[in-house]
């Protein structure tokens, strides 16, 4: 996970055809889609159909018209294509069909590496110990909202806490494996540097 | 949506918690596909939720079962009617209830119908007429019994017939407390009649009272026939 932004020569790599670059819009763009997705979308495979389309559709009109009058609202505009797509889903099924009439083939996601198995591994760890360094009482109180799906104010009053302290409860954890993460990824890029 | 206020809203939780309503969703999710850094603060977020949510089972089925404790911030949290509600407030409550509803219909309402549905005894006080600058009349009664004013309705010379007659009783303020009316007997109209005005014992106060007696024509036309001035003296 890394802070990227977006310019005219991203786009224009992206417009070319460029793989790598293709890559990375996909694995940039596929998570936070799957999170829009997921609160609208019950099935993963709709998600998936219009993730799909939606990515179809951006690189469709990319090469189209040679790329996006303002490169750095690349994101805006996959978010508004989506939204069009999105609207369309619910109208009628959508067949997941690719819009792209060269038949080209899409852009796959692109299986786990080493270095993120590792990264998964990782996570793993510093999940875990971020929960057991929590008050019992704290991880009960994550256990009901996020994997028993209670009522946030029934657990919230049941554990005698408000809404405040759940959020700042989650702020505080992800912070943490952030800052984790941050940490080995600088150590990493230091590393590769002198390499 | 800009990336002050995200931060500052916490967007990202509360994202994370669902507590976003729709169109701060919409917002927040136009945001971060525009803004890398908050893109991957949510990114962070749901990755470790993720990963939690795989390990908690574990995690607390190790550990001793956690009661969370009642804490005085529940109590608070109870509204202040629903304290009534409370066994030690109720109960006595209840109690009192049930001992007035039976009072009632154990001995009040039993003791008016009888008193309603029994003769009583009530001696007449009788009334003159009131004469200008004439001292008043005194009427001495009590409570309990009230007073039985027995009024004499003559015919009046030269006045015709009467359909009806109607009583005024003004109180010691000096307000009208009562108004009746009675049909004219209409086979004696030449004999007159006699009418008891009975006022109850709730009624009475000290003082000084009044009764006019009019004539009510067929077609509505009133005379005044009479007015008794009387004082009221209470022996209870």
């Amino acid at each position: 996970m890394q802070l990227h932004s977006f310019d005219a020569g991203y786009v224009d790599s992206l417009c070319a055809g460029d793989r790598q670059t293709q890559e990375h819009f996909v694995g940039y763009f596929t998570e936070l889609l799957q999170l829009k997705l997921r609160s609208r979308l019950q099935s993963p495979h709709a998600i998936e159909d219009v993730r799909q389309e939606t990515f179809a559709r951006v690189f469709s009109v990319l090469q189209k018209n040679g790329g996006l009058r303002q490169p750095e609202s690349l994101g805006a505009f996959v978010n508004m294509v989506c939204n069009h797509v999105l609207s369309e889903h619910y109208r009628s099924a959508i067949g997941g069909e690719s819009l792209d009439a060269e038949g080209r083939p899409e852009v796959p996601d692109k299986g786990a590496d080493a270095l993120e198995i590792v990264t998964a591994r990782q996570s793993k760890d510093k999940v875990r110990e971020i929960l057991l360094n929590l008050e019992p009482r704290d991880r009960s109180l994550l256990k009901a909202v996020f994997l028993d799906e209670r009522d946030r104010d029934e657990v919230c009053l049941e554990f005698g806490v408000d809404r405040d302290y759940l959020r700042v409860l989650l702020h505080r954890a992800k912070q943490e494996f952030k800052a984790e993460f941050l940490k080995r990824a600088g150590k990493q890029a230091a590393s590769n540097a002198n390499d | 949506m800009n990336h002050s206020e995200a931060v500052h809203q916490m967007a990202a939780e509360r994202y994370l918690l669902d507590e976003l309503t729709p169109d701060e969703r919409e917002a927040f999710e136009c945001h971060i596909f525009e803004c890398p850094e908050c893109a991957l603060d949510l990114r962070f977020g749901a990755a470790f939720v993720e990963e939690a949510k795989a390990q908690l089972p574990e995690l607390t089925r190790g550990l001793p079962a956690f009661v969370p404790p009642r804490s005085s911030s529940l109590e608070t949290k109870r509204k202040w009617w629903q304290n009534l509600l409370q066994p030690a407030f109720a109960a006595p409550a209840f109690a009192t209830l049930l001992l007035v509803l039976g009072y009632q219909n154990l001995v009040t309402y039993p003791a008016l119908r009888a008193a309603a549905n029994q003769p009583r005894l009530l001696a007449w006080a009788p009334l003159h007429e009131a004469t200008r600058g004439g001292a008043h009349e005194v009427i001495t009664a009590d409570r309990r019994h009230g007073v039985a004013l027995p009024v004499d309705l003559s015919p009046q010379p030269g006045m015709g017939v009467y359909a009806s007659y109607s009583f005024d009783l003004y109180d010691p303020q000096g307000k009208l407390a009562w108004t009746g009316l009675t049909a004219a007997n209409a086979g004696e109209a030449s004999e007159g009649q006699r009418i008891s005005l009975v006022i109850p014992g709730a009624m009475l106060r000290n003082g000084t009272y009044a009764i006019v007696v009019a004539g009510v024509a067929a077609h509505g036309e009133r005379n005044e026939i009479d007015r008794y001035v009387f004082d009221l003296r209470l022996t209870d």
